[in-house]
């Protein structure tokens, strides 16, 4: 039993963590429309920026922060304005368009591969880490602290953006846009620069979690693949574009993952997983905490 | 064909036509005939062409790597073509036809293995197996749009790979779960699907092609083909005027997933190995998506252009440089998808009809100018 419940713990802190790598597809699918394959990807490059500041400058894992989050920003913001905008304008009155979820694909195989053609394909950690292997010990039951940390750090994120996209003028800029693109634009709104800035923020979430994931986890070329088909999962079981719901999703699945092996087979969870998912898709497409939709 | 270029024809014929009956003398253009070279007989000649050299090609390509890669080559060719019926014409994103290529290869080689069905029986058994489950996905699916009927078809083949490394038997079947299913070379021979060269391999793959061209060439021109097309671009238009859209989907998906599973028993024959990982992967299900995109989705050439620039080039580049340069083939392939859809959003597929075209007219205009002069 004291089992069970060490393991439903660090299920919650690490579905709180897979749902924080959701968290950025969730936020540029409510905006763009568009799956972002890439996600996985840019979570990959934000991992190794974490690990390169970190080894290379000596500061802290968690002040690599610093450093990754406004550089993802930035090369969210550009990769959008320069690689996929262009498809946009070329396919602009369909909704949903095919060509761009391609291109993610295609940002993805080059990321992945450049990152395996310049780094080789080794798995790396931080070296002088002073996080490795810390526990908090509750009578019996251990708790990773890097987990706990980046549990706490999903919960601030997710209300951080929440409050980003409520309450200030560009977060309502980019409802707007997300809500009826051509109102916003007969309202002043310069479409396209709201969906790079929702690209940019998409991918500095990605960094963040990149940031949380590298105290514990290994960093290789493919490690964003994944989250990717992981994040998929999470944002359609919370409901696409539902910023809570990728949390709370992110934390099913962790739980899944983590309480299924006391019953079964440990690869046999992640076909539990796919059958929730199909599961959710038919019987309430929307997800568990997703507005409504025409799709 | 623009009606511009249509009235261009008639006019240069019909000044041929009235040359020939003008000259008394032993008219070169007999009425009533009109000239050989039009652009259909060209058309058809260039085809017939291209078919004789797809046939005779082993003969003068002997070496074994890269009859291997054209064969590969083909083989992809005939899996996005099968993927275009619901990929292309019905407009909508699947992402899991590695499904159906496993069911097939699966399906042939436990029945060849177990109890000696020879694979071209095996081949269609697996083919209506993935029929039935063609329809099953696509009956819940349909309904989805864009993002989600992508991520759907992708859990369905993420699901049953899982399922598949975790099942070693159902019932009497031995699948043998993660280790894959091993075929040992003997017995060669066309019964059993088993030849020791590349060659037979190679008219195999070349003749299913063709046989697929020519149904979707056949389908494109039937009403399913409209109505697929209609119902993909505007369902609710479609609708209104008493389409089926769901039905024609469901005869789309039954379609495609019964050839894509044959080729999964060709894959299974030619590399006499299969493996869940290496069969069932997302990578080949993304790799039909892309070839189709660069092609130009919805075209009849679309998927063999696609393939015939796409495949060699990561072949290629993954035989002389995979040692010092691994995974170079898939950053080349990665810029090449942006550069098309950046460029050419409707795939390589529409500057290259074009430019035949020209071509073609230029030839019908030449030898029309020759016969005046």
């Amino acid at each position: 039993m004291i089992y069970l419940l060490e393991d439903a713990i660090n299920g919650i802190l690490m579905g709180s963590i897979y749902g924080l790598t959701a968290l950025g597809l969730t936020i540029v699918f409510g905006v763009l429309k568009v799956i972002n394959f890439a996600h996985g990807s840019l979570l990959m490059v934000g991992m190794y920026l974490a690990l390169w500041s970190v080894s290379l400058i000596g500061i802290h894992p968690y002040l690599a922060l610093i450093i990754v989050v406004p550089v993802m920003y930035f090369f969210g913001y550009y990769l959008q304005d320069i690689v996929i905008k262009p498809i946009f304008k070329a396919e602009k009155d369909v909704r949903e368009p095919i060509t761009v979820i391609i291109v993610t694909t295609g940002v993805w195989y080059v990321l992945d591969n450049l990152t395996l053609l310049i780094f080789g394909p080794q798995y790396r950690s931080i070296q002088a880490n002073p996080l490795k292997g810390k526990m908090i010990e509750l009578g019996e039951i251990f708790i990773s602290v890097p987990k706990l940390w980046g549990f706490c750090t999903a919960i601030i994120t997710a209300f951080g953006v929440y409050y980003f996209f409520q309450y200030t003028r560009m977060g309502r800029a980019i409802r707007a846009t997300s809500l009826d693109r051509d109102a916003a634009s007969l309202a002043g709104i310069n479409q396209y620069k709201i969906y790079n800035i929702a690209f940019g923020i998409g991918t500095a979430v990605a960094g963040i979690a990149a940031v949380t994931l590298v105290p514990f986890y290994n960093i290789f070329p493919t490690v964003g693949v994944l989250f990717d088909i992981k994040g998929f999962i999470i944002v359609v079981l919370g409901g696409l574009g539902s910023m809570g719901g990728a949390i709370i999703g992110g934390i099913i699945v962790g739980l899944i993952e983590s309480i299924g092996p006391q019953f079964m087979t440990a690869t046999w969870t992640e076909a539990i997983v796919y059958g929730l998912f199909l599961l959710v898709l038919f019987v309430k497409p929307s997800g568990l905490f997703g507005e409504k939709h025409d799709w | 064909m623009t009606g511009k270029e249509n009235l261009r024809v008639k006019k240069t014929n019909l000044k041929a036509q009235k040359k020939g009956l003008d000259s008394h003398t032993g008219s070169h253009i007999k009425a009533g005939s009109g000239p050989f070279v039009t652009r259909g007989n060209i058309k058809t000649m260039s085809l017939a062409l291209a078919v004789l050299v797809a046939f005779g090609l082993p003969l003068v390509i002997t070496s074994p790597t890269y009859l291997h890669i054209i064969v590969l080559m083909f083989f992809y060719a005939y899996l996005t073509t099968s993927w275009n019926m619901v990929g292309g014409f019905a407009g909508v994103l699947p992402l899991g036809h590695s499904v159906f290529i496993g069911i097939g290869a699966y399906t042939s080689t436990i029945l060849s293995l177990q109890y000696g069905v020879s694979p071209w029986i095996g081949m269609m058994i697996g083919g209506i197996l993935s029929v039935f489950v063609g329809v099953l996905i696509g009956l819940p699916t349909f309904k989805m749009r864009g993002a989600y009927f992508a991520l759907a078809t992708i859990a369905f083949a993420e699901g049953f790979r899982v399922m598949v490394e975790n099942i070693d038997f159902i019932g009497p079947l031995n699948v043998n779960g993660p280790r894959g299913l091993q075929i040992p070379p003997q017995n060669y021979g066309f019964a059993n699907f088993m030849f020791a060269g590349k060659e037979p391999y190679y008219y195999i793959i070349l003749i299913m092609l063709i046989g697929v061209l020519a149904l979707t060439w056949f389908i494109s021109r039937s009403k399913l083909g409209y109505y697929l097309n209609a119902g993909g671009e505007e369902p609710e238009a479609a609708m209104a005027l008493g389409v089926n859209v769901a039905k024609t989907k469901l005869a789309a998906m039954a379609i495609s997933s019964f050839f894509t599973a044959l080729a999964g028993t060709f894959y299974a024959q030619f590399s006499l190995f299969i493996h869940p990982k290496s069969i069932i992967s997302l990578d080949i299900s993304f790799e039909i998506a892309f070839i189709a995109l660069i092609g130009g989705r919805g075209s009849i050439a679309g998927p063999v252009l696609g393939a015939l620039l796409l495949r060699p080039v990561s072949d290629f580049s993954r035989i002389y440089f995979g040692d010092i340069l691994p995974g170079l083939h898939l950053v080349i392939y990665g810029v090449i998808l942006i550069l098309v859809m950046i460029f050419q959003p409707r795939g390589i597929q529409e500057s290259l009809t074009r430019m035949y075209d020209s071509v073609v007219d230029r030839v019908v205009t030449w030898s029309q100018k020759d016969g005046e002069a």
